[in-house]
């Protein structure tokens, strides 16, 4: 009686294993999941967790993955309003946001059935937004004329809308554009360009540096003089305060005029034969005076 | 049906076996059933153990882990997450642990601005030669403000900072975040002038890239925070000699430039010297003008009374005392005594140019 209660037991927990797997179904996190009754759906999607279910070919379970993928564009070439060919690349973050619409829209609801839609909706709307653009909305130094955000703003908007009409039930999260290029044919005239714009940058670096240089250099002569000009007016005005000063000592030297050049005299005397002069003088100079009369030597006629 | 009639023939068959024989051999296969049900029994127990024992897992430093209980997250929010350390699940089916790394520093890069290159040619250092054209596809760039061709590469390093949300959030969040980063250079790229991107504001422009991916991932809500972002530009091979050129020339005007401001400097500062020079010599000559002027004064008042007493012999010893000093000083001294009718001797100069060298040209009698 025993050996069969313990045999019952472990046969009603298999029993209840094997119903528990057939009747019941995991939805992960991040997964949301769509039952179909007989191929039709019913009841809400499925949130994370356990859920009841009958078994094949009663129900049949779908689960998507509600995650943001990440779908990356080719290279496309479209023409910018200004008649440019641009080659550009979009990326896009989209989900699955209504599963029953996604399972209506593509078979068996094939992510890659649905990435091939939303390609063709990129491929179309980027070309029409980028037509309506001119190049300088792309790239410009002036940041109120650049319009590179708007430009993916109005993809997006028009990427979603039509996503909205067609209830596909996927949603875009977020838009952008991940290359921008040119055609090769293109890059060889930019290149061209470049080039010769690099060639004025030499030339005006070269001009440009001789002619401030030459500039700097007049300046500091100007400069220079007209700190030695001052200078000498400088000296000037302090000569002539010496001057003045001096003309206050006159009063003294007016006392007696006659005794003030005779000393102006005796110095200037003292100055002149102050060194290496030849000088020739008679008896009649002091202190030679005193030879007056006394020669030795008298000339003989 | 069939096996069920060849069995009902079967039945009214006389017994072999004796029933003694049947007791013994039921006997030991009942023993036999129940030793191996004990087996069975203790395999099944450890079964459950070995079952209950696999919950036990181990969660590292840089990492954090989540459950999921039938598939959905174990607590909300922050509470979900599992700090490092020894944990315990409930085995599959019914939990799941799914392990992020998260203090540890991840990085991402970029590289649709750049051309195609072999990892050999990159570690090497040697770039690919250029060919006449970039192909679209194969060789990567992006075009600048003033509608420059040039190469950028960049580099992220973030953080995972909302672990949930990375995870569960995008089927791959870090292609996710290279798309928000070839975003964020070629937008950049599309506001800077190629001169300032290359030479003029290189941190500036990397911090411009950092700025957008930021604010790309907040938009996005990656669940991220940048760490920081490296930036590489140069311009296309094709063009590297006159890219090198202009920023030769920039540095020959530099070194022009700096060569005219030190002349500049040189010239006023011996300008200023001069000049203090000079109005020091002036001030001084003022100061011994002055002074030898008042000196002189001062004389004069001292000799003015000896003069007033006798001019004439004041004049005369005064010459004399001067004539005496000067005879000194002179290196001919020539006396031509008066003639005896009272005439001078007349006397002839030959008058040269002062020949160099101490002598003096002069004539005798």
């Amino acid at each position: 009686m025993k050996r069969n209660l313990i045999t019952l037991i472990t046969g009603a927990v298999l029993i209840v294993i094997f119903v528990l797997l057939l009747f019941t179904f995991q939805v992960r996190q991040s997964e949301v999941a769509v039952v179909t009754t007989f191929g039709r759906i019913t009841g809400p999607p499925c949130e994370p967790g356990l859920h009841l279910r009958w078994p094949w070919p009663v129900q049949q379970v779908y689960k998507f993955d509600e995650r943001i993928q990440n779908f990356q564009e080719k290279f496309r070439e479209t023409l910018t309003a200004d008649q440019i060919s641009l080659i550009t690349s979009i990326y896009v973050g989209w989900k699955i946001s209504d599963p029953s619409a996604f399972l209506n829209s593509f078979k068996d609801g094939s992510v890659i059935a649905a990435q091939s839609q939303l390609e063709s909706l990129l491929a179309s709307d980027n070309i029409t937004v980028v037509g309506k653009h001119p190049l300088a909305d792309f790239v410009n130094v002036d940041p109120q004329q650049l319009q590179f955000d708007q430009i993916q703003m109005e993809m997006e908007q028009m990427v979603q809308g039509e996503l909205q009409t067609n209830n596909y039930g996927i949603q875009i999260e977020f838009l952008g554009i991940q290359q921008l290029g040119l055609p090769e044919s293109v890059t060889q005239a930019v290149f061209d360009r470049m080039k010769s714009e690099r060639n004025i940058l030499i030339s005006r670096a070269q001009n440009e540096g001789q002619a401030e240089a030459i500039k700097i250099r007049a300046n500091a002569d100007r400069q220079a003089n007209e700190t030695l000009a001052d200078a000498q007016a400088e000296a000037t005005r302090i000569e002539g305060e010496g001057v003045a000063e001096a003309a206050k000592t006159l009063p003294v030297f007016q006392e007696n005029p006659e005794l003030a050049n005779f000393l102006l005299s005796i110095d200037a005397i003292k100055q002149a034969l102050n060194q290496r002069s030849t000088l020739f003088f008679d008896d009649r100079i002091p202190p030679f005076d005193l030879f007056h009369g006394t020669l030795t030597n008298p000339p003989s006629h | 049906m069939n096996d069920e009639h060849d069995h009902h023939d079967s039945a009214p068959e006389p017994p072999v076996t004796p029933m003694a024989q049947e007791d013994a051999s039921s006997q030991a296969l009942a023993e036999a059933l129940r030793s191996s049900f004990a087996i069975v029994k203790f395999v099944m127990v450890a079964l459950v153990v070995i079952f209950l024992g696999s919950g036990f897992f181990q969660v590292g430093t840089q990492e954090k882990a989540i459950i999921l209980r039938f598939g959905k997250t174990v607590g909300q929010g922050q509470a979900a997450l599992l700090g490092p350390g020894l944990h315990w699940s409930f085995p599959y089916p019914i939990d799941e642990v799914v392990k992020i790394p998260i203090t540890e520093i991840q990085k991402i890069s970029s590289t649709i601005g750049w051309f195609a290159e072999t990892p050999e040619q990159e570690l090497s250092g040697n770039l690919p030669p250029p060919g006449p054209s970039l192909v679209p596809g194969v060789d990567g760039y992006v075009i600048t403000a003033d509608r420059n061709i040039i190469h950028t590469r960049a580099t992220l390093y973030y953080q995972v900072d909302d672990p949930i949300r990375y995870v569960f959030g995008f089927t791959s969040a870090s292609n996710t975040i290279q798309s928000a980063l070839n975003n964020a250079l070629l937008d950049t790229a599309a506001r800077f002038k190629v001169d300032d991107v290359l030479y003029g504001d290189v941190a500036g422009f990397q911090e411009a890239v950092q700025q957008r991916v930021s604010d790309l991932a907040d938009q996005e809500q990656l669940g991220i925070t940048v760490k920081q972002c490296s930036v590489e530009s140069i311009p296309p091979r094709q063009l590297k000699d006159v890219f090198d050129q202009v920023t030769a020339a920039r540095q020959n005007q530099n070194k022009v430039l700096d060569d005219a401001h030190s002349y500049e400097n040189q010239a006023t500062n011996s300008a200023e010297a001069q000049a203090s020079t000079i109005i020091n010599q002036a001030r001084s000559a003022r100061t011994r003008y002055v002074q030898s002027l008042q000196a002189d004064a001062k004389a004069f008042s001292a000799l003015l009374p000896n003069y007033e007493i006798n001019p004439g012999l004041f004049r005369q010893q005064e010459l004399v005392q001067v004539m005496g000093q000067a005879l000194t000083n002179v290196d001919f001294k020539t006396y031509l005594p008066t003639t005896a009718n009272g005439k001078p001797i007349e006397l002839r100069l030959l008058l040269n140019r002062e020949p160099p060298g101490p002598k003096t040209g002069a004539a005798g009698p």
